[in-house]
């Protein structure tokens, strides 16, 4: 069980596709996530389970990794494991960033609107997709990424597979922006769209994997002295950052109002 | 136990309340990094206060919670005060102001006691911190009258 327990999701998966569905039934995600490295292990301490939960899924992963024998288990249950809260509360600094995936959703949510009349040979058009890369790079990227990257994931340890996943989730959606940026370079209208909605389906899923399972996370292995080194840094952020997200909440409230779209919040 | 009347000042005697006997006596040592600590004796412009997590405790708090030092005061500055018997109390939030504001505070902890009078040192600090013109993580705690945690969350 050992072995299982050290490799990462996605092979686990694809070896016991079944296991996929077991933590579904525990809204564990992680038949979702386009990178799985996360160990096995983690995942289950990570999602804050209860003990009895904790054991009964361990047992159901055993029982199907090992189907014809009773397996020890040596799995330690979590060290911060706490009763399950009704609804998730945050710091300060994680409610900060929780606040900004809100105008990053409300983006992703015109996402489909942009493109179902797109074409980026109209100049009105393109001019969309810029700014909406333009939004992408200084609200998502430098401003909200840069406090995850250069401060908040920095109070972990760098090795964790989980924090790795979520840079990469930030890497590939770079991989999305190059990629906008160069169908608008070769009027390929096609491509466009495939990575506009490419970076929609990456975000959703890595905005709610943070906001429901990474944050209250790391809110329960923060001490309180982090916690207010994060919320001062943050303000500094904030501060320097003024101009960029004046900017960019007037362009979502803009987009929005332009296409008679209704927030989503 | 039971209570009758106002809970922050009827008598309750928790004569059942279990203690592990054979639980060592073990010394345990004093957190207190400071002195004074009353909230209407300190300082804001101590050094002990400077960047420092603070905690301000309901004067109960120490006496109902066991493990107060090792568990809460350990590694933070500290003010102590009384919502409801101690006088002055516009004076607190100048002070409380003063420590965001001058001492920039990193965090500020309030521990408070389950009784309704209590929530008053809260409300203290959330008037201070309101208008203080920068902003500090705040977090309350509140314990109940056998030591027991009944509450922890961020203003």
């Amino acid at each position: 069980m050992e072995k299982y327990l050290n490799k990462g999701i996605k092979a686990v998966i694809t070896e016991f596709p079944a296991i996929g569905a077991i933590l579904d039934g525990y809204n564990i995600g992680c038949t979702l996530c386009g990178v799985g490295t996360c160990l096995l292990k983690d995942i289950v301490q990570v999602h804050n389970l209860s003990p009895e939960d904790e054991h009964s899924l361990m047992a159901r992963i055993s029982s199907v990794i090992y189907p014809d024998r009773e397996v020890e288990m040596s799995f330690t249950p979590s060290v911060n494991a706490a009763p399950k809260p009704r609804s998730i509360t945050y710091s300060p600094p994680m409610q900060g960033l929780v606040d900004e995936h809100t105008v990053i959703k409300r983006v992703l949510a015109m996402i489909p609107v942009i493109i179902e009349t797109l074409d980026v040979s109209r100049y009105d058009d393109r001019r969309l997709v810029l700014d909406t890369v333009d939004f992408i790079r200084s609200y998502a990227d430098k401003y909200h990424h840069a406090k995850e990257e250069e401060i908040l994931f920095k109070e972990f340890d760098p090795n964790l597979e989980m924090v790795k996943v979520f840079n990469e989730d930030h890497m590939i959606g770079r991989g999305h922006v190059k990629a906008i940026l160069e169908g608008l370079e070769k009027n390929d209208n096609q491509s466009v769209k495939e990575h506009l909605i490419g970076y929609r389906e990456l975000l959703t899923g890595h905005i709610k994997r943070e906001d429901e399972v990474l944050y209250p996370w790391m809110d329960r292995n923060l001490s309180i002295t982090q916690v207010g080194s994060l919320s001062a840094m943050f303000t500094d952020v904030d501060r320097q950052f003024m101009d960029v997200r004046e900017k960019q909440e007037a362009f979502v409230n803009r987009l929005e109002e332009t296409n008679k779209f209704e927030e989503v919040r | 136990m039971a209570f009758e009347g106002c809970p922050g000042s009827k008598m309750a005697y928790f004569e059942d309340k279990e203690v592990q006997d054979d639980a060592p006596e073990a010394k345990v040592k004093s957190r207190l990094r400071q002195w004074p600590v009353q909230l209407h004796l300190v300082s804001p412009m101590a050094p002990y206060f400077q960047g420092a997590d603070v905690l301000l405790s309901a004067d109960c708090v120490a006496y109902a919670l066991g493990n107060f030092h090792g568990d809460y005061l350990k590694g933070k500055a500290l003010a102590i005060a009384c919502p409801k018997l101690d006088a002055e109390q516009d004076i607190y939030v100048e002070k409380i102001k003063g420590l965001i504001e001058d001492a920039k505070i990193n965090t500020l902890t309030i521990m408070i006691m389950q009784v309704p009078c209590c929530s008053g040192l809260l409300r203290l600090a959330e008037t201070a911190a309101q208008s203080a013109g920068r902003k500090v993580p705040i977090k309350y705690i509140v314990v109940g009258v056998q030591g027991e945690i009944l509450q922890e969350a961020w203003v």
